[in-house]
């Protein structure tokens, strides 16, 4: 009968829900940090995906925008976490432009193992330290040991500990895991600072929340759009939508027609 | 080809050290040759010489003369353990010797004065009168090159009490300062220092095994006792130590030696024994306990006043000690090399603005970074890669670029900002840039990037997907070396 069949998908459905909801996890997450937009509580494991190595800068600056807002005054450390071959592709976290995103570049640790296994290791000795606020983790390429049961287990480790994670992947095709938010993030066109148009201005990115959801927060907007923010000093702002726009060289107001008007005013009037 | 060495056989019949092998062969035509291993034998005796830290903390090998060095001990304070210094010295001979080793040895309150006993004047300990045991052994014994000898024996001066009140500006004139430095070192006129070849450590516990042990979990074990026994020490002192030293030594005369660095004093007994357990993770291959591991000593060296500390009950902890602590580990596991953090340095060419050190070799920073007002990349690339730009004229600002066998068409850029040379550091290699670029798919690097002396211009390009990139081209137009463009970082 499909009445039963439709009853028994619906219990199904509730089932994972409530594993999804992971009890385990439910009880630590009820602190929500500073507020304001796209605002996460501490102790969760994030994935932050790009969809090539090179979008690198957007996901590494929304991650440690993230890990910046989750500092606080018991816990001053953000670990960024790397396998050191990967540095020339990915690059290294610039200590002059870390300004930007809250961080001082004294507090910032960098640690570059040999390996996957290692990595995961410092991941998990640097949870348990009750000094650090977040760890950022950046992988430039898939990996087997990648797998549900390392994210399981990291996930669970930061719940207990109250640190977060983010591990920042690049990949078009996601993975089994027990990340509570999965995010997309992918460079948007700036807008131009109001003194220069053809100049870059504030990082500007697409922000899509695959997985997880954020108490009372749209990240999809009305329409159906996908949330476009910009990174300030000041957190997350959003952008409107009638303002995105791309910061193509748009026609400046006072382009050449006006000073030549100006110029030949009299035969004008005449 | 000569002779460096000769055994009891070959001896008899006639054969001395220093004769051409041809003449051997001459003699003994079945004679047996090989050839020396220098490198070999000189690993072998240090091994042998680490060994004999069970005996003195404070262990050399004196490579200046002979032929892979001669085992220096500094005994002050450690013979009344052996029951008295001729005790010690016999017992220390004689358990080289049921080795089968050929040894000699002499005790004495100088290095040089040692030196010429044990090679000239047999075993034998010396309290006092000194010059008076020396004056009639030759003057070799004072440790001199071949042609001082053959120069003092030319002037008849063939014992070392010969010299004794001699003219010493007359001595130095002929034979160069060296003389009279070994001459004084001998009598104990001039300081002679050993350079000790383990660590030297302040304050260590030990514990011998009766039967030798080989698992690295029981070692770890031991260590664990062990520390608490000198975080029990170092607590009772009042002290807390930076640097601990694990010795392991093994059954056939080789030691192994672990270290740690903690960046703060420490006397946390399980903080210690955790180190070493991460350390042990990082050996690997190095690990070999050979037939067994008799004695382990566990040793605390950068001894620092530490006292009690009290915990406030209104305190706000920042949380320092605990980082630290992970840094410690993080160290130990993954090497210091691996753990970093950056610090700024005066200048203005970016990629030596920052320097990335390790997190226990660091200070305590005060200056700060210099003041740039434009904006710096949220990553840089190691190394600078090599990037095809096109640009509508010369000066202007970039307006596609392949980087990595991909296009990029810009559509904003930003720029120049120009960073001159700096020309009295130009050329030098980079300190931790890390390992040699890896291949990466899709995109291969050409000749490494070279400094030269060439002036940049920085350009922040944005292109139609919203990938803010730093870009820079190096050299001036109109010169004999057209510039050239480099990717230097990503912004976010």
């Amino acid at each position: 009968m499909p009445g039963d069949k439709h009853a028994k998908l619906d219990t199904l459905r509730q089932q994972i829900t409530a594993i999804a909801a992971q009890p385990a996890l439910r009880d630590t997450a009820h602190t929500l940090v500073g507020g304001g937009l796209l605002a996460t509580p501490r102790g969760v494991l994030h994935e932050v995906y790009a969809d090539t190595p090179r979008d690198g800068g957007a996901a590494l600056g929304f991650a440690l925008a993230q890990a910046g807002l989750l500092i606080e005054s018991g816990r001053p450390a953000v670990l960024y976490v790397q396998m050191s071959v990967d540095a020339q592709e990915l690059g290294l976290p610039y200590g002059l432009g870390l300004d930007l995103f809250g961080l001082d570049p004294r507090q910032l640790v960098l640690i570059r193992t040999a390996g996957i296994a290692e990595l995961l290791w410092a991941i998990e000795e640097a949870i348990a330290c009750r000094a650090v606020a977040a760890i950022v983790a950046d992988i430039a390429h898939p990996h087997k040991a990648l797998d549900f049961t390392a994210s399981r287990r990291l996930s669970l480790r930061a719940a207990a500990a109250g640190a977060s994670v983010l591990m920042v992947r690049y990949a078009r095709d996601r993975e089994a895991s027990a990340a509570r938010y999965r995010w997309r993030i992918s460079p948007v066109q700036s807008r131009p600072p109001p003194f220069d148009d053809r100049a870059p201005g504030l990082p500007r990115w697409q922000v899509t929340l695959e997985k997880g959801s954020l108490d009372g927060q749209h990240i999809v907007s009305p329409e159906g759009e996908a949330l476009v923010v910009d990174w300030t000093r000041h957190g997350f702002a959003r952008v409107a939508a009638d303002d995105r726009t791309g910061g193509a060289r748009r026609p400046a107001p006072l382009s050449g027609a006006v000073p030549a008007a100006l110029g030949d005013g009299l035969s004008q009037a005449s | 080809m000569r002779l460096v060495a000769v055994d009891e056989r070959a001896a008899a019949e006639g054969l001395i050290v220093g004769m051409p092998l041809a003449d051997a062969k001459g003699l003994v035509p079945h004679l047996t040759v090989r050839e020396i291993d220098r490198a070999y034998t000189a690993r072998v005796f240090a091994d042998f010489a680490d060994w004999h830290s069970n005996a003195s903390p404070l262990v050399s090998v004196l490579t200046d003369m002979g032929e892979w060095g001669d085992l220096v001990l500094d005994i002050t304070g450690v013979s009344h353990l052996f029951g008295g210094e001729a005790a010690m010295l016999s017992r220390l001979m004689a358990r080289l010797e049921t080795l089968g080793l050929a040894v000699t040895g002499a005790i004495a309150p100088t290095i040089g004065g040692a030196w010429a006993l044990a090679h000239y004047g047999g075993a034998q300990v010396v309290e006092d009168g000194l010059d008076a045991l020396l004056a009639p052994l030759p003057v070799a014994a004072l440790r001199l090159t071949a042609a001082q000898c053959e120069g003092l024996h030319q002037l008849g001066l063939k014992r070392i009490g010969q010299l004794y009140g001699r003219d010493r500006r007359g001595l130095q004139a002929r034979f160069g300062e060296s003389l009279l430095a070994r001459l004084d070192q001998a009598l104990g006129y001039a300081e002679e220092r050993l350079v000790p070849r383990l660590p030297v450590t302040e304050l260590y516990m030990e514990r011998r095994f009766a039967e030798p042990i080989g698992l690295i979990d029981d070692v770890l074990m031991t260590v664990r006792d062990l520390a608490l026994q000198l975080a029990d020490r170092l607590g009772r002192d009042g002290q807390g130590a930076q640097a601990f030293h694990l010795f392991l030594y093994r059954v056939d005369h080789k030691v192994m030696t672990l270290s740690v660095n903690a960046a703060r004093a420490t006397r946390d007994a399980a903080h210690i024994a955790r180190l070493f357990v991460h350390r042990a993770e990082r050996l690997e291959g190095e690990y070999d306990a050979g037939f067994g591991i008799d004695t382990i000593r566990l040793a605390a060296g950068s001894l620092a006043t530490l006292g009690e500390t009290q915990i406030g009950a209104f305190e706000t902890d920042d949380g320092a000690a605990s980082l630290d602590q992970l840094y410690d580990r993080m160290t130990s596991r993954l090497g210091p090399l691996a753990v970093l953090r950056t610090e700024m340095v005066d200048s203005h060419i970016p990629e030596r603005a920052v320097r990335l050190t390790p997190v226990i070799a660091s200070t305590a920073q005060v200056d700060a970074p210099p003041a740039i007002a434009a904006p710096r990349p949220l990553r840089l690339l190691p190394q600078p890669e090599p990037i095809n730009v096109l640009a509508e004229v010369p000066d202007a600002p970039p307006v596609q670029m392949v980087w990595r066998r991909v296009t990029y068409r810009f559509v904003k850029a930003s720029g120049p900002e120009r960073i001159g040379v700096e020309w009295w550091q130009a050329g030098q290699p980079l300190a931790l840039t890390g390992p040699a670029p890896p291949a990466v798919p899709g995109g291969s690097f050409a000749e490494p990037y070279s400094e030269g002396e060439q002036t940049r211009d920085y350009y922040i390009a944005e292109d139609d997907g919203g990938r803010r990139f730093w870009i820079f081209r190096q050299g001036l137009f109109g010169l004999a070396a057209a510039p050239r463009w480099y990717l230097q970082g990503v912004f976010a």
